[in-house]
């Protein structure tokens, strides 16, 4: 049995339909009409203890639903749920216990008193050991910056100083699994690297679970060893961030600059190379896009290099961004047994 | 109360609470001297115009004018020990949903704001005390009771607060029903303050609707801390009267607990 499992899990909201207009509100005093909403469509899910997982997908795809049932705040419609054991919403108080959770759009501090008077009243909640909070807590000020503004109250904290000090009091109480509902969202990239190198920190030393939500393709870089891709409440994609690049992120665009070129020759010698179409040629910059399954970068250098002389050259790769975007979009659909078996034939190719 | 007894270790989330509760309405304090201003002035207005209906009179449904002023004070005290603050801060919680973030807490949600409430009881109270302590000594005419009756006015105060506090937690989770919560705080404003005798004592009411006022459980609030400071019943019946507000207040916790397990299944907190 898996450390998270979820099964078949669906949460609808019911949503109250109103007529437009004066009569419509009217009527709907009298008779309401509602409407279910299928937020979360029926997920199975398995996920090992210590495993950073990013829960990824359009808004309205039901990752924060998906996340509030996890952690205990909403009953599911159907389906079951077991964390470590334990029924989130069943066993609310047990469960959280052994979680800590940010949602980044909204605050779990204490408004009106200062952040290190929030942390020390965690530390009663969660019956924090004194040895252990102490070294928690100088740890994360050091990690998280926050000796700055420790004596400040929450509401005079910038977002980037309340994102820290909430993720901090999320796992003051080394929390088994941690749920982080877009951690990163509007953060600089300074506070963003600190953020994600601190939950870093925090999975390795003690083999946190950590779940995390995010729009940020650069957390799922930096943080996620697996990729889960959902899209109206249904799983579209689950597996490594390297099978999804691989399978969708194959092509490369090699960049030349020349002092002087044989374009004919090297027109005649992209002929003859597959799969590889010219962005740009001309006497002194010529862009190349390649299937990296299909040809290797340098037979791709060596014929250019053949025909010109070559002062410089640089590779881009599209960012898992370009890839994600277009699955949201529905231009490429993942099919994980499909994915693996192309990746794998991919793999291969490039061995050749 | 008995999972208190059960595990002690807990207690001390919830006096932690607690006194960041103290310490969140020092930050609010002048919120707070605005608040017992604006109720000490709603008291002068009340004391002028009870002072015009007994111009002329000894007595009105068997009270003096003495037991009135007496009672305006009364009256004036247990309404100030429950701030509209506190009030709001738990209809507030579910309005913005700020209750996901109570619900991530190993935390009793009806405790927890049992212990925020007494936090800024303990603080909000204590200066509205000292306040009408002041008060008593300077103006003339004001009753004082023997030293029994005293000891069990204070008794009859803490157990009006639980009283109050059930009706407001309640109260404050039918919010869970409707989207704004201003609507049903000045409905339980307007009824607590009919019922409990704040706005005219319960012995004014023609006869029937005394006898309603008498089985409800506002009556706890300030009728029954008046009667005893105003020495109405011996101590035996003050005892009594006692008993009555202290099952009220397990009663209306209960019936806050069901309420809650209810309405947190009703939970829909914005955002997906």
């Amino acid at each position: 049995m898996s450390f998270i499992e979820i099964r078949q899990l669906t949460k609808q909201f019911r949503q109250a339909v109103k007529e437009p207009g004066l009569a419509g509100a009217v009527k709907h005093l009298f008779t309401q009409k509602y409407v279910d909403k299928t937020a979360v469509a029926g997920i199975d899910l398995d996920i090992e203890e210590g495993e950073t997982v990013a829960y990824v997908g359009p808004n309205g795809a039901g990752k924060s639903t998906t996340i509030k049932m996890l952690t205990g705040i909403l009953i599911p419609s159907a389906g079951t749920i077991s964390v470590g054991g334990i029924d989130p919403y069943r066993n609310r108080m047990e469960n959280a216990r052994t979680i800590g959770a940010v949602f980044g759009q909204r605050t779990q501090l204490w408004w009106d008193i200062p952040i290190s008077e929030t942390f020390s009243l965690l530390k009663d909640i969660y019956e924090i050991p004194d040895a252990q909070y102490k070294r928690n807590l100088d740890q994360f000020i050091e990690l998280l910056g926050m000796e700055d503004f420790l004596h400040l109250t929450a509401r005079k904290l910038s977002l980037g100083q309340r994102m820290r000090a909430d993720l901090a009091a999320a796992l003051l109480h080394n929390p088994r699994t941690v749920y982080l509902d877009e951690p990163t969202i509007g953060l600089d990239i300074a506070v963003k690297q600190r953020i994600r190198e601190f939950i870093r920190a925090s999975n390795k030393e003690h083999g946190t679970t950590v779940m995390l939500t995010t729009h940020d393709l650069g957390d799922i870089e930096d943080l996620c060893n697996r990729l889960v891709i959902i899209d109206q409440g249904s799983l579209i994609y689950d597996g490594t961030l390297a099978a999804v690049k691989d399978r969708f992120a194959r092509e490369r665009v090699i960049h030349f600059q020349l002092q002087s070129a044989d374009l004919p020759a090297l027109r005649e010698a992209l002929d003859h190379m597959p799969k590889v179409t010219a962005e740009k040629l001309d006497r002194q910059h010529v862009s190349l896009r390649f299937d990296r399954f299909h040809i290797t970068a340098s037979e791709v250098a060596s014929a250019v290099m053949r025909c010109g002389e070559v002062v410089d050259f640089r590779i881009d790769e599209p960012g898992i961004e370009h890839v994600i975007k277009q699955v949201y979009e529905g231009h490429i659909t993942l099919d994980e047994q499909h994915a693996d078996k192309e990746t794998a034939a991919g793999t291969e190719a490039s061995r050749r | 109360m008995n999972a208190w007894l059960r595990l002690p270790r807990s207690w001390r989330a919830y006096t932690g609470i607690a006194t960041r509760s103290m310490q969140n309405t020092l930050a609010y304090r002048l919120s707070y001297v605005v608040n017992f201003a604006s109720s000490f002035v709603l008291l002068i207005a009340m004391y002028a115009l009870w002072s015009a209906i007994y111009a002329g009179r000894d007595e009105l449904a068997g009270m003096s004018w003495t037991q009135m002023k007496t009672y305006l004070i009364i009256s004036f005290i247990s309404n100030s020990l429950l701030s509209y603050y506190s009030e709001s801060r738990i209809s507030g919680k579910i309005l913005d949903g700020s209750v996901s973030a109570d619900l991530l807490k190993p935390l009793d949600f009806q405790k927890a704001r049992l212990a925020e409430t007494l936090g800024s009881t303990v603080i909000e109270g204590g200066l509205t005390a000292i306040l009408t302590f002041i008060v008593v000594l300077s103006a003339s005419g004001i009753l004082k009771p023997d030293f029994i009756h005293s000891l069990l006015f204070i008794l009859s105060v803490l157990a009006s607060l639980m009283v109050k506090f059930g009706i407001v937690y309640m109260a404050g989770l039918l919010c869970f029903w409707s989207t704004g919560s201003l609507g049903i705080v000045w409905a339980r404003m307007a009824v607590t303050s009919l019922f409990s005798g704040a706005l005219v004592p319960l012995s004014f009411f023609p006869d029937w609707l005394e006898k309603l006022a008498l089985v409800l459980p506002f009556q706890g609030i300030v009728h029954t801390p008046a009667a005893i400071y105003l020495e109405e019943v011996s101590a035996w019946g003050a005892l009594g009267l006692l008993a009555v507000q202290c099952v009220w207040a397990c009663v209306l916790w209960l019936c806050g607990k069901l309420m809650w397990s209810w309405a947190v299944r009703q939970i829909t907190i914005h955002g997906g």
